[in-house]
């Protein structure tokens, strides 16, 4: 049994994905640095859409690790080396992070004295929407999840030298403590990110909103790594249809997900058409903002439950890439609608989009591709120490 | 204790012979009615009655009896309501949701769960009808063309309501019906008795245990579940809906869709673990209910907990957020004012209590659960009490505020629906088999082929 695990030690991933990703990084950030200089506030506005891209699948895997771990799922045990690995954007983001402090105030409007001194409402939420303890809460929470990052890989890859079952309690323990942590922190990162560009607005449902786009993000990419690794063979020949069927399966859940919370927050505000919370939507729905709109029901919702709805889509690899691929793209949709038409807020209506638009996805693409080819370098590309990896490999539905 | 996580637990316990299985669970049905069940049946049959006299009563002289009155026209019949259609939706998640998401350990669970649904539902089927006064009216919730040009509104969701909870009630009885049949069929090939093997045949549809026929079920238990899914969410989703889409404060907020399906969970699981506690230990289910099974409940117990703990504390955070006043002074008189008792109430027994079931120990300690679970139950309803009383009670105009008070006749209408549920949860335990027979024999060591090593 031994023997069967130890064909996948230490492979290294192919050069070309590594090259292809150095490329596309080197081009979306050439192109992004150039953004800056032509159009600083559009640019400021879209690497925030980047950010929050990196923030969906960095803490997003984390926190599929800690489900995993919580849960005591087995299926999912080959495949969480690989979400160790998109992990590790998320102490990269303290880096990633630089350009936005210089941004915050062509993005924030809070951030703005004048206006907050006269603006009651603002004036109100000035001990929560203020610079100082907007960078303490942005900084405590990446060491937060950093820390939480640190612990979770430091324990797995000791536990493949020593196959030592004490890692994974301890790895347990600490899933159940991140868990409630990961719920106050991505909420609060949602406000503080997104909410707070409207600052007037506020919805209750927002954190739960962001977090199934999250989920989405996070499962695709991570369908993606176990797909295309499956197919130059690093999983040999035992990844059957019964694992990708897990997948698809969960992905197929948070659309479902994101369709009922995007829906419950639409109807309240909608039925109840109170202006202090319809603004939002109102700006979503200026000019051509209105065809983003549905666009997005289409993109996010009906066109993936399409996909994924029937057993042997969940099963069959090609099917499940595409979904993957269309998530991905979904998710930057749904962030550049709820982030860009703050940009104008209604002043000239009307959704942007342009060569600035495509820069920072492709450098995004890129960077998540680089991150992974060094984590993955010289490491076991499947936790081959983990107690729950033989059942893992035998997971049948 | 240490766990060697290389091998999975089992779900059966005890290495239980499929005969064995059979017998076990056959047992209640095949023996005659002890002491216990009739001290038992005879408790719950007198809060039965009290209720039903009670509600005679209200019925004869007019629901002036009760509590409800401005500015709090929602008292204890939406609060029960509520209540008991939350209870209910633990039995769709167990035998539905999980049945499409795999997970094996839920068979010795769904059929009681599922039931349970089936009386919970029952139950608050009763509040919305006796709440509008003239129950014998109901008839008109439905949409049909009538002489007198009485038409439903559409925008209402408590119209929605009706269609929700009656498609949900439809759907839920079928899907526990179908699950039944294989167990009718093992009854009916059991029994010698007459009557009962005829009555046991005729619900058995003529099963044969052939392929054909398992591939049937089969197909038709996943269409089911497929359909049950969706439905249990969007029951407590228009359930918060009939509180979210007006604009009272303290009702009027986004989050209330998932915070009532998970509040609803929350409260589902903790009257499952409840009534199983008593069961597996009269029946002699041990080795079938394992303490396991009782364990992974209080994990979805506490997990829910906090995704309503969650809630409560984000309501409290936009209310403060959002600089609207009057949403910060629902908020403030929740926790303050003159029913800070019950929101306080709600607030240990489903936040904070919980909590303790992060602890090993208190998880597979039978008792500490027992109370436990208990008071989660106690909190979800005042939740639902807080939600309905604290909101209406103190509105724009200060000269309209009030206090409501239940009255002996609202307490008395609550006993008797719990008289109802328990009178039905005993009935079942002697007139159905409580477990799924089959589905137990299919998880049971040695009953699933072997995939691992020579392939």
């Amino acid at each position: 049994m031994a023997n069967r695990v130890l064909e996948y030690q230490k492979k290294d991933l192919p050069q070309n994905m590594s090259k292809l990703g150095w490329a596309l990084f080197a081009i979306g950030a050439l192109a992004g640095v150039a953004a800056f200089y032509v159009d600083n506030t559009r640019a400021a506005y879209n690497y925030l859409i980047a950010y929050m891209f990196i923030m969906s699948v960095g803490v997003g895997s984390l926190f599929l690790i800690a489900l995993e771990y919580v849960a005591g799922a087995d299926w999912s045990v080959p495949f969480r080396r690989l979400m160790e690995f998109f992990a590790a954007l998320v102490p990269l983001m303290f880096i990633l992070i630089i350009p936005l402090l210089f941004n915050l105030n062509e993005l924030f409007p809070w951030m703005n004295k004048k206006l907050v001194e006269g603006d009651a409402i603002l004036t109100g939420k000035a001990p929560y929407l203020n610079s100082t303890f907007f960078i303490i809460r942005v900084f405590g929470i990446l060491l937060l999840w950093t820390l939480f990052f640190y612990l979770f890989t430091r324990n797995s890859m000791n536990q493949d030298s020593t196959k030592d079952q004490k890692f994974t309690k301890r790895n347990i323990i600490i899933s159940a403590i991140f868990i409630p942590v990961f719920a106050i922190t991505l909420t609060m990162s949602s406000v503080d990110w997104m909410m707070s560009l409207e600052p007037h607005w506020f919805s209750t449902i927002f954190g739960v909103y962001y977090f199934s786009g999250t989920m989405l993000a996070a499962l695709a990419t991570l369908t993606l790594a176990v797909i295309f690794l499956n197919e130059k063979g690093y999983f040999g020949k035992l990844l059957i249809p019964d694992h990708l069927y897990s997948l698809g399966a969960l992905q197929f859940v948070f659309i479902n997900f994101w369709g009922y919370i995007a829906f419950s927050q639409y109807l309240l505000i909608w039925y109840a058409d109170l202006p202090e919370e319809t603004v939002w939507f109102l700006h979503r729905w200026s000019g051509s903002w209105a065809f983003v709109s549905i666009f997005l029901i289409i993109v996010h919702f009906v066109v993936p439950y399409s996909i994924l709805l029937s057993q042997p889509a969940k099963m069959d690899a090609k099917r499940l890439k595409i979904a993957s691929i269309w998530i991905l793209f979904a998710h930057i949709l749904d962030l550049y609608w709820l982030i860009m038409p703050n940009m104008n807020e209604g002043k000239s209506g009307g959704a942007v989009f342009g060569w600035i638009e495509i820069a920072f996805p492709v450098a995004l693409v890129g960077l998540i591709l680089v991150v992974f080819n060094i984590r993955a370098r010289n490491k076991n590309i499947i936790p081959v120490g983990d107690p729950k990896i033989e059942r893992g490999l035998n997971f049948r539905l | 204790m240490n766990i060697d996580y290389t091998i999975e637990a089992p779900v059966v316990e005890g290495r239980l012979t499929l005969g064995d299985i059979e017998r076990l669970v056959a047992a209640p049905m095949e023996s005659k009615p002890d002491k216990k069940f009739y001290i038992a049946l005879s408790i719950s049959g007198t809060f039965l009655l009290i209720g039903a006299v009670l509600l005679a009563m209200s019925f004869y002289k007019g629901v002036g009896l009760w509590g409800n009155n401005q500015p709090v026209g929602w008292g204890f019949p939406i609060v029960n309501f509520v209540f008991w259609v939350g209870i209910g939706h633990a039995g769709t998640l167990i035998s539905a949701i999980l049945f499409l998401l795999r997970q094996k350990w839920r068979t010795g669970i769904a059929r009681f769960a599922e039931a349970m649904t089936i009386f919970a539902v029952m139950c608050a089927g009763v509040f919305p009808i006796i709440h509008t006064g003239r129950p014998w009216l109901a008839g008109y919730l439905m949409p049909y063309p009538n002489q007198h040009g009485l038409w439903v509104n559409f925008t209402s969701p408590l119209v929605w309501d009706v269609f929700a909870v009656s498609t949900y009630f439809t759907v839920s009885l079928v899907f526990w019906y179908i699950g039944l049949i294989p167990d009718f069929a093992v009854m009916r090939d059991r029994t010698t008795a007459k009557i009962r093997k005829t009555i046991y045949s005729i619900f058995s549809l003529g099963w044969r245990n052939s392929h054909r026929n398992w591939q049937h079920y089969e197909k038709a238990y996943m269409l089911l579940a497929g359909f049950a899914t969706p439905l249990v969410l969007s029951v407590h989703t228009i359930v918060s809906f009939d509180f979210a889409v007006s604009i009272v404060p303290g009702w009027h907020t986004t989050i209330f869709p998932p915070y009532f399906v998970a509040g609803a969970i929350f409260s589902g699981f903790a009257m499952v673990v409840t009534v199983l506690i008593f069961v597996r230990k009269i029946f002699d289910l041990e080795k079938i209910i394992t303490l396991n099974h009782l364990e992974k409940m209080t994990k979805v117990i506490l997990a829910t907990g906090l995704m309503v703990g969650y809630a409560y504390g984000m309501e409290f955070f936009i209310a403060w957020y959002s600089g609207v006043q009057v949403e910060q002074f629902v908020f403030i008189n929740r926790a303050f004012g003159p029913y800070a008792w019950a929101y306080w109430i709600m607030v240990s027994c489903n936040v904070i209590i919980p909590q303790l079931f992060w602890i090993k120990k208190i998880r597979r300690s039978i008792p500490a659960m027992l109370v436990i679970v208990i008071l989660v139950n106690v909190g979800m309803w005042f939740e639902r009490f807080v939600i309905t009383v604290t909101s209406l009670h103190r509105d724009f105009l200060p000269s309209s505020w009030g206090y409501y008070t239940p009255t002996i006749y609202d307490i008395g209408i609550l006993l008797g629906s719990f008289g109802l549920f328990f009178t039905l949860v005993i009935l079942f335990t002697k007139a159905l088999p409580v477990v799924s027979i089959s589905e137990i024999k299919a998880v049971a060591e040695g009953a699933q082929p072997n995939h691992g090593g020579a392939h």
